[in-house]
């Protein structure tokens, strides 16, 4: 009964943040709605029994797409200061109705899905069934890796393939538009990098190792792990840089580069593709992916292709 | 209901109500130093009770330890947030930090 | 999962509200919310559709779903960086087609 009444207080409040960011009065209150809304729904994917999508929803959906948007926002604010869209464009008579047809739509196949098909999943049915054997005892990643090894391999593509766009879009000489706060020695700040960062680094390899039997992964470590590089933009210990760093370009591909060649490794010992040889694989990879998801976010929200230390940290 | 558990409703029952004053103060109060001043103070505070609740529930004192440094993380988030965006605030000279299209 | 068919209708609404942003909103941004409100609304209705196993959830839509929300975060960022470059470029973060009557931008 207290379930229902804590998911009915969730979904409440994610229709009530849905309509304001949607419909809000300004642009950097839409971001903090929007924020808001993906920790609501980390707390959704709690009660859905979904620990990973929690902590990645938590860390990706609303901690790096929120500060991504903030760091849009500046970059809009800094060219116009005064910077105050219009609320809403066309005043299209067919908005609504287009609106409640599609949630309609989704809602009926929904329903549909629930009511009418009580049987598991078979894939999932496999793939735990699959796995009694295997030392994977989280079976989130067991897929990610064993089952839809290419889908995973082919999503770091395509995280590469976005951060290369972006640096391609961004004009270089705004690489050193300053997203940092302008005084970085403000008291406090060295005290608390001391602590966080360490700490950050300890949960993510936690997290990467957790993954295997526990809720976490590679994900939720790089998110971590970004968090945290994030940080040391935002306090200008690092900033943006226009020279490349073979270093940094080596940590990008890290996570490509590992997965393809074990994959294809495979085939070489007659196996199919993308299957993994053991569980060295595994960690191997994670790792690797860890630092590559890691990287690509804090550039790209850098909105550059390379990072330098400051010396003043 | 047992001694423990009615201990741990009543510290997260406290624990709740301290952080629903730190909010209405957030959303009450003038100028961005009051509105610190009640999410500093009062969340803080709530954290402590909610964490202690769920401390006093698990009755287990691994998850008692990283409930206690889940706080003393928060504490440490909590003080240097609300110092740089009190700085920020004084630097800027306004009583208000939100930028200025948030009417 | 009982809470299932309360978990569907959310993700119905919020796929309405989604759209709704999407059609009337003039800056690019907002469409950005709204995208991301319609993916987060597709993420919600994937695993509660899915029933649970013995007890325990279905991993794989929660395996996609992991997948789709960095995907998410990569072709946002990529928008993002499109956007201010947009408006570096023209002075607008809005679309041409959106400039009709009833928007000042």
């Amino acid at each position: 009964m207290l379930g229902i009444v804590l998911d009915l207080v969730i979904i409440a409040s994610l229709i009530a943040l849905a309509i304001q960011v949607v419909s809000g009065a300004s642009l950097f209150r839409g971001i903090i709605h929007f924020i808001v809304m993906g920790l609501t729904l980390a707390l959704a994917w709690a009660r859905l029994g979904a620990p990973d999508l929690a902590m990645a929803e938590a860390a990706i959906g609303a901690g790096v797409t929120g500060a991504l948007m903030m760091v849009a926002y500046r970059r809009l604010v800094e060219i116009t200061p005064d910077h105050n869209p219009s609320r809403t464009g066309s005043r299209s008579r067919l908005a609504l109705p287009i609106a409640v047809g599609a949630g309609g739509l989704v809602g009926l196949l929904g329903l549909g899905a629930t009511l009418s098909d009580p049987e598991p999943g078979l894939a999932g049915l496999a793939v735990l069934e699959a796995l009694q054997d295997e030392a994977l005892g989280n079976p989130i990643t067991g897929v990610l890796l064993l089952y839809r090894g290419l889908d995973t391999l082919l999503e770091i593509a395509v995280l590469l393939t976005a951060f290369l766009a972006a640096v391609a879009v961004t004009r270089r000489e705004d690489l050193d538009y300053s997203i940092t706060t302008r005084d970085p020695h403000t008291p406090l700040v060295g005290a608390l990098l001391a602590i966080i960062v360490p700490l950050t680094v300890l949960v993510s390899v936690h997290l990467l190792k957790a993954g295997s039997h526990d809720p976490g992964g590679a994900f939720q470590a790089g998110a971590v792990l970004a968090a945290c590089g994030v940080l040391l933009v935002l306090t200008s210990r690092v900033s943006a840089s226009s020279q490349s760093r073979p270093l940094i370009g080596l940590g990008i591909v890290a996570g490509l580069i590992s997965f393809s060649l074990i994959g294809l490794a495979a085939m070489l010992r007659g196996e199919p593709p993308m299957a993994l040889p053991g569980m060295w694989a595994v960690y191997f990879i994670e790792t690797a992916m860890m630092l590559s998801i890691a990287l690509t976010l804090v550039l790209l929200f850098a909105g550059t292709e390379s990072l330098r230390r400051n010396q003043h940290g | 209901m047992t001694a423990s558990e009615g201990l741990a409703l009543l510290l997260l029952l406290a624990g709740s109500g301290f952080y629903f004053a730190g909010t209405v103060g957030l959303l009450r109060f003038p100028d961005a130093f009051c509105r610190l001043h009640a999410l500093t103070k009062a969340d803080n505070l709530g954290l402590c009770l909610i964490c202690a609740g769920l401390a006093v529930l698990s009755a287990d004192w691994r998850i008692a330890s990283v409930l206690f440094l889940i706080w003393l993380l928060g504490l440490l988030a909590a003080t240097v947030s609300a110092h740089l965006i009190a700085r920020q605030a004084r630097q800027a000279g306004a009583d208000n930090i939100d930028p200025p299209e948030a009417s | 999962m009982d809470n299932a068919a309360l978990y569907v209708l959310a993700a119905a609404v919020l796929f309405g509200v989604g759209v709704y942003g999407l059609i009337v909103s003039a800056h690019l941004m907002r469409k950005l919310f709204a995208i991301n409100i319609m993916g987060n609304a597709i993420f919600i209705l994937m695993v509660a559709v899915a029933g649970p196993i013995d007890g325990a959830p279905d991993p794989v839509p929660q395996a996609l779903v992991l997948t789709g929300i960095v995907i998410a975060v990569s072709a946002t960022a990529f928008a993002l960086a499109l956007m201010v470059r947009l408006y570096q470029e023209t002075g607008r973060a809005t679309l041409a087609d959106d400039n009709g009557p009833g928007n000042d931008d």
